[in-house]
């Protein structure tokens, strides 16, 4: 049995109340979006919700980043670029086939590497990528007086909207992915449980009995 | 139609003197304290008898009823509040009963206001170009030659929309100015607009002219040419939908008065501007759908082979 401290409280914090915040964003902004739907929230009531957690997302996103910086949380997030690729398809086949036919692990959890290269890229690509697109472009959206006439030719409003739609879908595409690639872990429970209690357990026995 | 005249054209050249009077006192700089003090003492004098609801006359001509009440509450918020009665029209009208004229007086707010502020800042030229291809005096219409500015704007009530209006008394004010005439719109019966679902929160949020002027008229504010019905729009996804070409003007402007009256926290918190379903795109929804639906399928798949896996290896 090993047992690692990962994460510490702000960041479990700062997680499940960005969990909650997705969680309010995705339904107030499909009942905005496909406004009408009967099981959907009635539009006015969508769109408060849908602004206060949109700003408080940005302020926990924005926490976030000063969390990574200040602490050493943010090593977690720094790519090895050496036989990157290698892991990543070793990662891959794992998922693919491994996982079906009792592999081993082909990563292990260490205080100095929390994260596997996929979830590193991933997790990479939706903080410092898409997050900052989603928020850019709701406050866009909020200040849209502001904006130009026109973005690259087209209406602002539009770019913004767009911008907004796609990064929200890919989001929630990543929220699908995320809650069940956290079962993946060495039991279905071990990973969600890291992340409630801080401390990362794990039998550490290679093979498990067959 | 349920055309009920309540103004007409008084359509003979106007007193030159008059114009002029007018011009020379916008040169001369109109609103000093002592002007307005003078202004608003004779307005009095005129409104003791033409603030009466009732005082009206029926015209020898036409037979119709003209109405001569002046709203004294409307007034003080008209552009034209401020000024004197008799800044506009005749001095003669101080004295009553009012001497007949020969010729009555003819106005136009364009006619008043060449080259100066309004002008420049509300483009009166553009819009009455506009409004000369309106529906009310294309040609054939048959109450053309009794149109004007003034059958839609009182000059005595008229005021712009500023950024701090409330907006929905922008849609409420603008959209009176239609159903002063054109009241039996307002039956849902007639069914003139029984194609539109919840026909009165488009028009409390609305304008009656989004959907009956060209969304090409950028960049001016209103259009005023009113279409045809047959040429008005009746697209639903003219505005909710990603470019809501019919309602940018309102939204913006719904922006930018939220963020004057409310600040910008408050004001990012109750937007208003997610017109319904502004953003969405069939495309990109679709797309998107199914990509999601096929990640749910894989994850689903992904999952029961894990757990068949499991099973085969707990029975060995
Ligand atoms: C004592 C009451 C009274 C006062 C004061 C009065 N009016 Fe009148 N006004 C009338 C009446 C009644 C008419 C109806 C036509 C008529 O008698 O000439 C009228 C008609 C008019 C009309 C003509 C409407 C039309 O289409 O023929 C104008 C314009 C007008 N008044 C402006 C003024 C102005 C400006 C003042 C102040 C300088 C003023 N009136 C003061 C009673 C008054
Ligand atoms: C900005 C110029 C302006 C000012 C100031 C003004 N009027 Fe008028 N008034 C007009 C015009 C223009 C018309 C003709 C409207 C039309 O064609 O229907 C008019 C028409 C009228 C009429 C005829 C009835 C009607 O409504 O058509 C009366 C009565 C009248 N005015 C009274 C007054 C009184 C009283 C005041 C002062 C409180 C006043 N006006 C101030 C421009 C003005
Ligand atoms: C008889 C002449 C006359 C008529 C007709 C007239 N106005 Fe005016 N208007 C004036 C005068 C005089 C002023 C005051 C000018 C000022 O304060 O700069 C004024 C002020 C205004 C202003 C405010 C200007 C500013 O810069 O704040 C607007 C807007 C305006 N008028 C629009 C209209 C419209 C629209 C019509 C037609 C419905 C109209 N006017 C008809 C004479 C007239
Ligand atoms: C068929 C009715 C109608 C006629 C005729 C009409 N208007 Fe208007 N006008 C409107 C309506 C409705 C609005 C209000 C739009 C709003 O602000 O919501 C408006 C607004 C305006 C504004 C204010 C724009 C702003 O930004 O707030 C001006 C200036 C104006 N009209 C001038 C004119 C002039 C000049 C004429 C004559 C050439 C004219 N109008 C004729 C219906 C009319
Ligand atoms: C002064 C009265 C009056 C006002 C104010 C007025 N209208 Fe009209 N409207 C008429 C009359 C009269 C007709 C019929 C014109 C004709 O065909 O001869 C008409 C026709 C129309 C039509 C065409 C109907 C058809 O069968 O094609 C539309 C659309 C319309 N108006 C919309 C508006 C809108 C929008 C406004 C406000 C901006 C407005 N009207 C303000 C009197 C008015
Ligand atoms: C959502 C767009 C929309 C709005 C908002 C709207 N209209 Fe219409 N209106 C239409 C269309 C489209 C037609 C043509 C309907 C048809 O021919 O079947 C029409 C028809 C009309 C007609 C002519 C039909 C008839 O009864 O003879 C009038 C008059 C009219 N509208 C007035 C108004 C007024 C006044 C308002 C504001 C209170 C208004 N409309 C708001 C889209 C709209
Ligand atoms: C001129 C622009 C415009 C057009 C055209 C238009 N709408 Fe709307 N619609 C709006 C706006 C703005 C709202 C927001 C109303 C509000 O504040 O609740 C709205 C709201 C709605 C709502 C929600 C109503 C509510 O009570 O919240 C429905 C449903 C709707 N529209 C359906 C339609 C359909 C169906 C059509 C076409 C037949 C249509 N609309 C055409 C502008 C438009």
């Amino acid at each position: 049995m090993k047992a690692l401290y990962l994460y510490p409280g702000w960041l479990r914090i700062w997680h499940w109340v960005n969990a909650l915040l997705f969680i309010l964003l995705m339904v107030s902004g499909a009942s905005m979006h496909y406004a009408g739907t009967p099981w959907l929230l009635a539009f006015e009531t969508a769109v408060p919700i849908h602004n206060a957690a949109g700003i408080l997302l940005t302020l926990g996103w924005i926490a976030f980043v000063i969390g990574n910086v200040r602490t050493d949380n943010g090593r977690y997030y720094r790519l090895r670029w050496r036989g990157l690729a290698g892991r990543l398809i070793e990662q891959s086949l794992y998922y693919a086939r491994g996982i079906f036919r009792d592999a081993p692990h082909p990563f292990h959890v260490t205080a100095e590497a929390k994260f596997n290269t996929l979830q590193q890229l991933s997790y990479l690509g939706v903080m410092y990528g898409l997050m900052p697109l989603l928020i850019l472009s709701g406050w866009s959206f909020l200040f849209s007086v502001y904006l130009p006439e026109t973005l690259f030719g087209i209406g602002a409003v539009w770019v913004v909207a767009m911008t907004h739609l796609a990064t929200s879908y890919a989001l929630v595409l990543f929220v699908l992915v995320h809650l069940y690639i956290i079962t993946t872990g060495e039991t279905v429970l071990t990973n969600p449980l890291a992340m409630i209690t801080g401390w990362h357990r794990e039998r550490h026995t290679p093979s498990r009995d067959a | 139609m349920s055309f009920v005249p309540i103004r007409f054209e008084i359509g003979r050249p106007a007193a030159p003197w008059s114009l002029i009077g007018v011009l020379a006192l916008l040169m001369l700089g109109l609103g000093r304290p002592a002007v307005a003090i003078e202004a608003d003492k004779q307005t009095k004098a005129c409104l003791r008898c033409h603030a009466m609801e009732t005082i009206a006359y029926r015209d020898p001509v036409s037979r119709e009823i003209v109405d001569l009440s002046i709203a004294p509450r409307l007034l003080p918020h008209s552009v034209h509040g401020e000024l004197a009665c008799t800044e506009c029209h005749r001095k003669s009208y101080r004295r009553y009963p009012h001497p007949e004229e020969a010729e009555r007086e003819s106005f136009s707010c364009v006619g008043c206001h060449e080259d100066d502020s309004a002008e420049a800042t509300y483009q009166l030229k553009t819009v009455e170009s506009e409004y000369r291809q309106s529906v009310h005096v294309a040609p054939g219409a048959k109450h053309a030659d009794r149109f004007n500015c003034h059958s839609c704007h009182d000059p005595h009530v008229f005021k712009v929309s500023r950024v701090g209006t409330d907006i929905a008394q922008v849609v409420r004010d603008g959209n009176q100015v239609c159903l002063s005439c054109h009241e039996k719109a307002r039956d849902p019966q007639l069914g003139s607009h029984a194609w539109l679902p919840k026909r009165d929160a488009h028009w409390e949020s609305v304008r009656c002219v989004d959907c009956h002027t060209p969304a090409s008229a950028e960049p001016s504010r209103v259009s005023h040419q009113i279409l045809t019905a047959e040429d008005s729009n009746r697209d639903c996804v003219a505005c909710h939908s990603r470019d809501a070409r019919l309602l940018n003007r309102l939204y913006q402007y719904r922006s930018e008065e939220d963020l004057a009256r409310r600040g910008l926290f408050a004001k990012a918190i109750f937007n208003e501007a997610y017109i319904v379903g502004m953003s969405r795109s069939p495309l990109v929804d679709w797309i998107s759908l199914l990509i999601i639906g096929l990640t749910l399928l894989v994850l689903t798949a992904h999952g029961l082979g894990r757990y068949l896996a499991y099973r085969r290896r707990r029975n060995r």
